[in-house]
C-alpha cells in the first residue's frame, strides 16, 4: 500500500477531495466560458455562467426516471468513477503535496489506461438501453479512439524516452526553469503529434461525429436522463478538466499553483475550439484516415527527433 | 533301420531350417489341386496352414539368429554354388521373411474369399509368397533372376485371374514391364557371369574389382536398373500404378509391400556391386519420393492413391538405405531401414484391406465415398492409426525411425536431403489426412462439401464389415504398435512417461460405452493421477506450466460435465492430450519432447474434428501443426548436428548455429500459436471445434507453444548470449500478430471467430515479451500467458454456454442476453476488462510490464505498435459484450435460461483467480520471477507493494482500493439520488428512437457489421492475403502435380519406352556424374 496508516489514507482522500471540488467546478466554469465563446463566434450571446451547475442540479432532483437495467443504472456510476480516478492518479500541482493526489499509486501508463475504464463501463451502460444509437456512437467512438491513439501513443513514447520516467511527477519537474525547457519547446513534434491527438480526443469538430451533438439525439449518452444525465455531466466537466491537466503536464511545464493550471489548460481547450469552430465535421472513416496520415507520421518524427537530436 | 520316431526328428530339422519354406511352399503347392479335387475346404485350410507354417520356420529360425546364432547358410544338394540353391539366412533376411509371411498370411485372410474360388488362386499364392523369400534369401545372382521370375509371374497370373477388363490390362502392362525388368537382369548377370566366372553372391562380391571396363558398366547398369525399374521410380512407374488401382486389395497389397520389399532386399544385397551408382540411385529415389507424394495430391481414386503412396514409400526406404550406406552408417540400417520397412509393410498392406472392404460395398473408388465408414467407429480408428503410422507419428516404428534418420541426415550435413524428406512427408500427410477427413465426414455433412456437388440419387451407402473382415487390419495395428513399442525399447526410451498418456487414454477408451457426463470424473481422475505422477518433481518454468497446463486443463474439462451425450473418443483423446502437455513439460531430450509434442499434436487434432463441421477445419490445423513439427525436427536435428547431444540443457552449446536452430523452433512454435502470415488454421479449428474444446484449446493448449518458446530461448537465446537479431525479428512477428489479431477480430459476426482472432492476437503479445529476452519481458510474458488462461478461458466457457442456449453463433442473431444470463454477462465483462488492460484488473499488470521492458530494451516501434493494437482490442472486446448481451433482445429468446452450472463453476473460480491475481500480483510475479531467476538476473525491484520498472512504478493494491473507492462514491451518489427520484422499469423497445416505434429487434439491434466505417477506413490491411498466399500454394501444387502426371497415358509401349529410356538416362546420368 501507498500509505501505511488508515490517517494518512484519510488525509490523501481529505486532498484529494479538494482538489476534486475545484477541479470539477473548474470544468464546469470553463464549459460555460466555451460555450460563450463558441456562441460569439456564431452571432450569439450564450449561456450564462451559472448555466452548467442549474443544468447538473436540475437533472439531479428530477423527480421520475426510468431504467433499462442494472448495467444501464451503472453506466453513469462507471463514466464518472473513470473521470474522478484519472483525476485521482494525476498530479495536479507541481511541488504542492497536497494536490499531488494519488499519483504514487502509479504512473503515466496507468493513467492513460485508467481512461478507457469510464468509457468502456458507459458503453456497456449504453449499450442495454437498446437504443441502437448508442450503439452507433459506442462504435464511431471506439473507431476513432484507435486512430488517435497512434499520435498519441507514438508522442508518449517520445517524451517517455525524452525524460526517461514514466512518473507524470519527474516529467513536470524536469520541464521546470522556464518555458524554454517545456515539452512544446524541447520536443515539438511530440507536442504537435500529442496535440492533433488532442483534437480528436475532446470530441469537438470536426472529429463530433460519434456525439453528433446538434443533431436529432445520437451518441452513447442518448437514453441517459435525470441523475444519469447529471453525473455525466458534471464527468464531462471533470474528465475535460482532467484530460488538459494531463497535457498541460505532460507537454506544457505543469503547473506550480492554481491559476498558472487555470491559464494554461484553458490556453490548451481554446485550440480545440479554435479549431472545432473554424473546421467542417468529418466523417467518421474520413476521421480515422486522417489520424493514420500526418498525425502518425509526426509522432514517428517525434520519436526519431528524441533519438537523433535530444539523447544522441 | 531308421525308427519312426527319428524319421520324425530327422523330418522337423529339415522343414524347421530356412529351406523349408521352400519345400512348404512347394509341397503344399502340389498338393493343393489333388485337395481341391477331393474337398475344397480342405484345400484353403492346407493353405492356410501352410503359411502358418511359412511364419513359424522364418519365426523360429529369427530367434535363433537373434539368441546368437550364426547366420544360417544352406547349399542345397551338397553341390558348391553355383549350381545349387544358396541360400542365407541372418538377421537382416530372417525379418524381412518374417514380416513378409507375416503380411501373406494377413493378406491370405483378407482376400480368402476371392482366393479359394480357385485352387489355382491358392496354389500361385504360396508360389508368390516362396518366389519374394526367395528373392530375399538366395544368395545366388541366377537364382535371384529366378525367384524374381517366379515372383512377376505369380503376380501377373493372379491379377489376370480377375478378368475384368482393366486387371487384364494391367496385368499385361505389369509383366511386360516386369519382363522387361528381368530381361535386363539376365543380360547384367551373364556380363558378371563373363567378368567374374562365378554367380555367387559373395564371391562376386569379394572379385567386384573385375567387374570392369565397358562389359562391367553394362553389366552393372543392366542390374541396377532391372531392380530400379521393379521398385517402379518416377516416371517410369504407370504400369505400376495401374496394378495397383485394379489388383484385387490383397493383391496389391502383397505387391505394394511384399514384393517390392523382396526387390528392395535384393537391391540391397546387390549394392556393393554398384557403388558407383549409389549418388545416381539416391537421386532417383528422393525424386521419385517427393514427385509421387505431390502427384497424389490430385487423386481421387483411393487405389492409384495407395499406389502412389506404396511407391513413395519404397522411394523412402532407397533413400534411406542408399544415404546410409554412403556415409557408412550401416549400423543404423536395423533401425532406420527396418522401421521404416515395418512401418511401411503392415500401415501400407492394413490400409489396401480397408480399403477393399470399404470399396467391396461402396460402388465406386473415389476417396469422397469414404463417408460410408463415418458410422463405424473401429474402421475409422483402424483407419486413423494406420495413416498415423504411415505419416510417422508417434508411436509407431516410422516415428523412431524417421527421427533417427534425420539425425543422422543432419549429423552428416545432408539439408538438402532432410528438407526434401521432410517436405514429401508433408504432402504425404496432406493427402492421407485428407482422405480421413472424407472418412469423418457423415453423410449428412458430405452434402455440403463440394464432393457432392453432383448429388448421387442412390441411398448412401453402408459399410459392413464382419470381425473376420476387420481382424488382419486390427492385427496389422497391433503389430504397428507392438513393434514401435519394441523399437522404443531397443533405444532405452520406453520410459513409462512417454507412453503414459496412451496407456491412459486407452483405459478411458475401455470406459467409453459408459453414458454420458458421468465419464467425465474418471478422465479427471485419470488425468490428475497422471499429471501429478509426471510433473510432481518438476521445477522452474517447468513448474509454472505444469500448474496452468494441468491444473487449468482439468478446470476445462470439469466444464465438458455440461454436455450429458456420448462423445464417443473425446475423454480418451483429451486424456491422452493433457497427459501428453505433461509428459511435454517432462521432457529432457529432444526426442522426448518431439514425441509428446507430436502426440499432442494428433490428439488434438482429432479432439478438433470431433467437432459439428469441423472436418475439414481440422485437417488444415494438422497440416500446419504437422509443418510446425517438421520445423521443430529439423532445429532439433540441426542442434544435435552442432552438438552432438539430444538433451535440451545442451541446446546452448549449438555454437555458430544457433541462430538457425532458433529460428526454426521458433518457427515451429510460432506456427502452432498461429503467428501472423501462418494463423491461417487458427480460426477455423478454434471456431469449429466442440465448444469446450474450444475453451481448451485457446486457454491451455496454445501455451504448449508458449512453453516451447520460453524452453528454447532460454537454452539457445540466454545461455548461447547470441541471437539478438532472430529476437527481434521474433518481437516484431509477435506484435505484428498482435495487430493483426486484433484486427481480424474486430470484423467477425461468428462469437468463436472473434475469440480465435483474439487468442491469437493476445499470444502475439506474449511472443513480443519472450522476444525481449530480458527478466521484466519474460516475467510479462508468463504473466500474460497465466492472465490469458484466465480470461480466454472465462470467455470460451461463457460463450460455450450462449451457444448452448441459443444454439447461435452468429453474434448480430442474439442481443439481450444480460436479462437471461446475468451471470455469465458479469463473468465476460470482468473477463474483458482483464483482457483489456484497463486497471485495476490482471490485464494492466501484464501490459505495463511488457511496455517497461520494451522501452527498457529500447524498442521503441513496437512499443507504439503495441499501444495501437490494444486500442483495436477495444472494439472487439466491446462487440462482443454489447451484441450479445446488451441492445435488444430477440423475441425467441424471451425464455432462454442461465448457462447450466458445470459451466459457471469453471468461470468463477477463474473471476477469483482475477480477483486475487489483481489485488495483489506480487504473488503470482514472485512465482513467475523464482521460475525465471535462474536463466536472467532478476531486476525486478519491489518497494513494498510498489514495482519499480526501468521507467516507471506500479502499486497494484493501492490501485485496487483507489478504484473501488472511486467507484463506490459516485454508486452511493446515485443511489441517494435514487431515493428521490421514482424509478420506472421500462420494457423492451421503450427507447426515444427518433419518433418511431420500434417493434422488432432485428431492426433495433445494431450488431451487423458492427464497425462497417472502421471497414472502410482500414480495413483493406486485413483482407485475406494469408490466406490467399496459402490457397495459391496448394493450387500451385496441385498444377504441378496435373504436369508431373503427364507420362502416365495408360499406354502400355509408352510405359515400355519410358523404361528403356530410363535406361539410358541413367547411363547418360551416371556418366556425368562420374566424369
Amino acid at each position: 500500500m501507498i500509505y501505511q496508516s488508515l490517517g494518512e489514507w484519510f488525509d490523501k482522500i481529505g486532498n484529494f477531495s479538494l482538489t476534486l471540488l475545484i477541479v470539477t467546478v473548474y470544468g464546469l466554469l470553463m464549459g460555460a466560458f466555451i460555450e460563450r465563446i463558441i456562441a460569439k463566434v456564431q452571432g450569439r450571446i450564450g449561456i450564462p455562467y451559472k448555466q452548467p451547475f442549474i443544468n447538473v442540479l436540475k437533472n439531479i432532483f428530477k423527480r421520475t426516471a426510468i431504467s433499462h437495467g442494472i448495467m444501464f443504472y451503472l453506466g453513469p456510476v462507471f463514466r464518472i468513477a473513470g473521470g474522478i480516478g484519472t483525476l485521482a492518479f494525476i498530479p495536479v500541482i507541481f511541488g504542492s503535496e497536497t494536490f499531488s493526489n494519488f499519483s504514487t499509486a502509479g504512473d503515466l501508463f496507468l493513467v492513460i489506461y485508467f481512461m478507457f475504464f469510464g468509457q468502456l463501463g458507459m458503453a456497456l451502460g449504453a449499450g442495454e438501453s437498446g437504443h441502437p444509437y448508442s450503439a452507433i456512437g459506442v462504435a464511431r467512438g471506439l473507431s476513432q479512439m484507435t486512430a488517435y491513439e497512434v499520435p498519441f501513443a507514438l508522442a508518449v513514447v517520445a517524451i517517455v524516452l525524452q525524460y526517461g520516467t514514466l512518473s507524470i511527477n519527474d516529467i513536470v519537474a524536469a520541464q521546470q526553469g522556464g518555458w524554454q525547457h517545456w515539452t512544446m519547446v524541447t520536443n515539438w513534434p511530440a507536442t504537435l503529434a500529442a496535440m492533433l491527438a488532442f483534437l480528436g480526443m475532446t470530441g469537438y469538430s470536426p472529429f463530433d461525429i460519434f456525439l453528433a451533438p446538434q443533431e436529432i439525439p445520437i451518441g452513447p449518452p442518448t437514453e441517459f436522463h435525470s441523475a444519469y444525465l447529471g453525473l455525466l455531466q458534471l464527468n464531462r466537466a471533470l474528465f475535460g478538466a482532467t484530460k488538459l491537466i494531463l497535457f498541460m503536464n505532460l507537454f506544457f511545464g505543469g503547473a506550480t499553483g492554481w491559476p498558472e493550471l487555470m491559464l494554461k489548460t484553458w490556453l490548451i481547450y481554446m485550440v480545440a475550439i479554435v479549431v472545432g469552430v473554424a473546421f467542417p465535421r468529418y466523417r467518421v472513416d474520413q476521421g480515422i484516415r486522417f489520424f493514420f496520415k500526418l498525425p502518425t507520421l509526426i509522432g514517428i518524427m517525434s520519436i526519431i527527433y528524441v533519438q537523433m537530436v535530444l539523447t544522441a | 533301420m531308421i525308427t519312426p520316431a527319428l524319421t520324425d526328428i530327422a523330418f522337423t530339422d529339415v522343414m524347421l531350417q530356412p529351406l523349408g519354406i521352400f519345400i512348404l511352399a512347394l509341397a503344399t503347392a502340389f498338393l493343393i489341386p489333388l485337395f481341391d479335387r477331393f474337398y475344397r475346404g480342405s484345400a484353403t485350410f492346407i493353405f492356410l496352414a501352410a503359411l502358418v507354417g511359412l511364419i513359424l520356420i522364418a519365426g523360429l529360425n529369427l530367434l535363433a539368429v537373434i539368441d546368437g546364432a550364426p547366420a544360417i547358410a544352406i547349399e542345397t544338394a551338397g553341390i558348391k554354388p553355383p549350381f545349387s540353391i544358396n541360400l542365407r539366412f541372418g538377421l537382416f533376411e530372417g525379418g524381412f521373411v518374417l514380416a513378409i509371411n507375416t503380411v501373406a498370411l494377413l493378406a491370405a485372410w483378407h482376400c480368402l474369399p476371392t482366393l479359394r474360388q480357385h485352387a489355382s488362386a491358392l496354389l500361385l499364392y504360396l508360389i508368390l509368397v516362396m518366389g519374394i523369400d526367395g528373392t530375399v534369401m538366395t544368395r545366388d545372382l541366377f537364382n535371384l533372376f529366378i525367384f524374381i521370375e517366379i515372383t512377376s509371374i505369380a503376380v501377373y497370373a493372379l491379377i489376370a485371374m480377375q478378368r475384368t477388363g482393366n486387371a487384364l490390362v494391367a496385368g499385361f502392362k505389369y509383366i511386360m514391364a516386369t519382363s522387361l525388368a528381368s530381361a535386363f537382369f539376365l543380360l547384367g548377370t551373364i556380363f558378371i557371369y563373363y567378368q567374374t566366372g562365378t554367380l555367387n553372391i559373395d564371391d562376386i562380391i569379394t572379385h567386384r574389382a573385375l567387374i570392369q571396363g565397358p562389359v562391367g558398366l553394362i553389366a552393372s547398369l543392366f542390374l541396377l536398373t532391372s531392380l530400379v525399374i521393379e521398385l517402379k521410380p518416377y516416371p517410369a512407374n504407370g504400369w505400376g500404378l495401374d496394378v495397383y488401382e485394379t489388383a484385387n486389395t490383397g493383391i496389391a497389397s502383397l505387391i505394394s509391400v511384399a514384393v517390392s520389399a523382396g526387390v528392395f532386399f535384393a537391391l540391397y544385397k546387390l549394392l556393393p556391386l554398384l557403388q558407383d551408382y549409389l549418388p545416381s540411385l539416391t537421386i532417383i529415389a528422393g525424386f521419385t519420393f517427393l514427385f509421387s507424394n505431390i502427384i497424389a495430391l490430385k487423386q481421387d481414386n483411393s487405389r492409384r492413391l495407395l499406389g502412389y503412396s506404396s511407391i513413395g514409400q519404397m522411394a523412402l526406404l532407397t533413400l534411406a538405405l542408399t544415404l546410409l550406406i554412403q556415409q557408412g552408417a550401416e549400423s543404423q540400417l536395423p533401425l532406420i531401414v527396418g522401421g521404416l520397412f515395418i512401418n511401411h509393410l503392415f500401415a501400407k498392406a492394413g490400409l489396401f484391406w480397408l480399403a477393399g472392404i470399404v470399396t467391396g460395398s461402396v460402388n465406386g473408388r473415389s476417396i469422397h465415398q469414404w463417408s460410408a465408414i463415418a458410422g463405424q467407429p473401429a474402421l475409422i480408428i483402424l483407419f486413423g492409426l494406420l495413416i498415423s503410422a504411415l505419416i510417422g507419428l508417434p508411436p509407431f516404428p516410422g516415428f523412431w525411425a524417421k527421427w533417427q534418420l534425420m539425425m543422422l541426415l543432419t549429423d552428416h550435413q545432408l539439408f538438402s536431403w532432410m528438407v526434401l524428406i521432410l517436405l514429401g512427408s508433408l504432402l504425404e500427410a496432406g493427402y492421407l489426412f485428407r482422405w480421413f477427413s472424407y472418412a469423418r465426414q457423415s453423410a449428412a455433412q458430405d452434402t455440403e462439401s463440394e464432393a457432392s456437388k453432383k448429388p448421387d440419387p442412390r441411398k448412401p451407402a453402408v459399410v459392413t464389415a464382419g470381425l473376420m473382415q476387420k481382424a488382419p487390419i486390427a492385427i496389422a495395428g497391433l503389430l504397428l504398435l507392438s513393434t514401435g513399442y519394441g523399437m522404443a525399447q531397443n533405444l532405452h526410451l520406453a520410459s513409462p512417461n512417454l507412453f503414459l498418456p496412451l496407456v491412459a487414454g486407452f483405459a478411458m477408451w475401455l470406459l467409453d460405452g459408459i453414458h454420458g457426463r458421468l465419464k467425465d470424473v474418471p478422465m479427471l481422475v485419470a488425468v490428475a493421477l497422471g499429471g501429478y505422477l509426471l510433473t510432481h518433481d518438476l521445477d522452474g518454468i517447468n513448474r509454472m506450466f505444469s500448474y496452468l497446463l494441468l491444473g487449468g486443463g482439468l478446470l476445462m474439462s470439469f466444464a465438458a460435465m455440461y454436455r450429458n451425450d456420448d462423445r464417443r473418443g473425446f475423454y480418451p483423446l483429451l486424456t491422452v492430450l493433457l497427459l501428453s502437455l505433461a509428459a511435454l513439460l517432462r521432457a529432457q531430450d529432444s526426442l522426448e519432447f518431439f514425441f509428446s509434442w507430436e502426440l499432442m499434436t494428433l490428439s488434438s487434432y482429432l479432439l478438433v474434428s470431433l467437432g459439428r463441421k469441423a472436418v475439414k477445419p481440422a485437417l488444415t490445423y494438422l497440416l500446419f501443426s504437422l509443418g510446425s513439427a517438421y520445423f521443430i525436427l529439423a532445429g532439433f536435428a540441426l542442434a544435435f548436428a552442432a552438438t552432438g547431444s539430444q538433451l535440451l540443457s545442451d541446446l546452448g552449446n549449438s555454437g555458430a548455429s544457433t541462430d538457425i536452430i532458433f529460428v526454426l523452433l521458433a518457427t515451429g512454435f510460432l506456427i502452432k500459436m498461429g503467428a501472423f502470415g501462418v494463423h491461417i488454421w487458427l480460426p477455423g479449428a478454434y471456431a469449429e471445434s466442440d465448444d469446450d474444446f474450444s475453451a481448451i484449446l485457446s486457454a491451455v493448449v496454445s501455451k504448449a507453444g508458449v512453453f516451447g518458446l520460453l524452453i528454447i530461448a532460454a537454452h539457445l537465446g540466454v545461455h548461447a548470449e547470441i541471437g539478438l537479431d532472430p529476437a527481434y525479428v521474433l518481437a516484431w512477428v509477435g506484435i505484428l500478430t498482435a495487430t493483426f489479431g486484433a484486427l481480424m477480430a474486430v470484423f467477425q459476426e461468428d462469437i468463436k471467430r472473434l475469440l480465435a482472432y483474439s487468442s491469437m492476437g493476445q499470444l502475439g503479445y506474449i511472443v513480443t515479451g519472450v522476444a525481449l529476452m530480458s527478466h521484466l519481458g519474460w516475467v510479462a510474458a508468463m504473466y500474460m500467458t497465466v492472465n490469458h488462461f484466465l480470461y480466454k478461458g472465462i470467455l470460451f466457457l461463457s460463450v460455450a454456454g450462449i451457444i448452448l442456449r441459443s444454439g447461435e453463433r452468429l453474434m448480430y442473431r442474439m442481443g439481450g442476453l444480460i436479462k437471461n444470463m446475468p451471470f455469465t454477462f458479469v463473468f465476460s465483462m470482468i473477463a474483458i476488462i482483464a483482457m483489456s488492460g484497463v486497471p485495476p484488473l490482471t490485464g494492466f499488470g501484464g501490459k505495463w510490464m511488457l511496455f517497461n521492458a520494451l522501452m527498457d530494451k529500447g524498442w521503441y516501434w513496437i512499443t507504439a505498435m503495441a499501444f495501437f493494437s490494444s486500442a483495436v482490442a477495444f472494439l472487439y472486446m466491446y462487440r462482443l459484450l454489447h451484441t450479445v448481451f446488451l441492445g435488444q433482445r430477440k423475441l425467441e429468446h424471451a425464455t432462454l435460461r442461465e448457462a447450466p452450472i458445470t459451466l459457471l463453476i469453471p468461470q468463477m473460480l477463474l473471476i477469483i483467480g482475477i480477483f486475487v491475481i489483481s489485488a495483489n500480483p506480487k504473488l503470482l510475479i514472485d512465482m513467475l520471477s523464482v521460475a525465471i531467476d535462474p536463466w536472467l538476473a532478476n531486476t525486478l525491484v519491489w518497494d513494498g507493494y510498489t514495482l519499480q520498472g526501468p521507467y516507471g512504478y506500479w502499486n497494484a493494491p493501492s490501485i485496487m482500493l483507489i478504484v473501488a473507492g472511486v467507484w463506490m462514491v459516485p454508486l452511493i451518489l446515485l443511489l441517494l439520488f435514487s431515493m428521490t427520484m421514482k424509478i420506472q422499469k421500462v420494457e423492451q423497445f421503450n427507447i426515444v428512437f427518433a419518433a418511431e416505434r420500434p417493434h422488432r429487434p432485428e431492426q433495433t439491434h445494431f450488431a451487423y457489421h458492427f464497425f462497417a466505417h472502421y471497414d472502410r477506413a482500414i480495413g483493406f490491411v486485413v483482407r485475406p492475403r494469408a490466406t490467399a498466399f496459402w490457397n495459391g500454394t496448394v493450387e500451385w501444387l496441385h498444377t504441378l502435380a496435373s504436369a508431373l502426371r503427364i507420362f502416365y497415358n495408360g499406354n502400355g509401349q509408352t510405359y515400355a519406352l519410358l523404361i528403356i529410356m530410363y535406361l539410358v538416362a541413367i547411363l547418360f546420368f551416371n556418366g556425368g556424374l562420374a566424369s
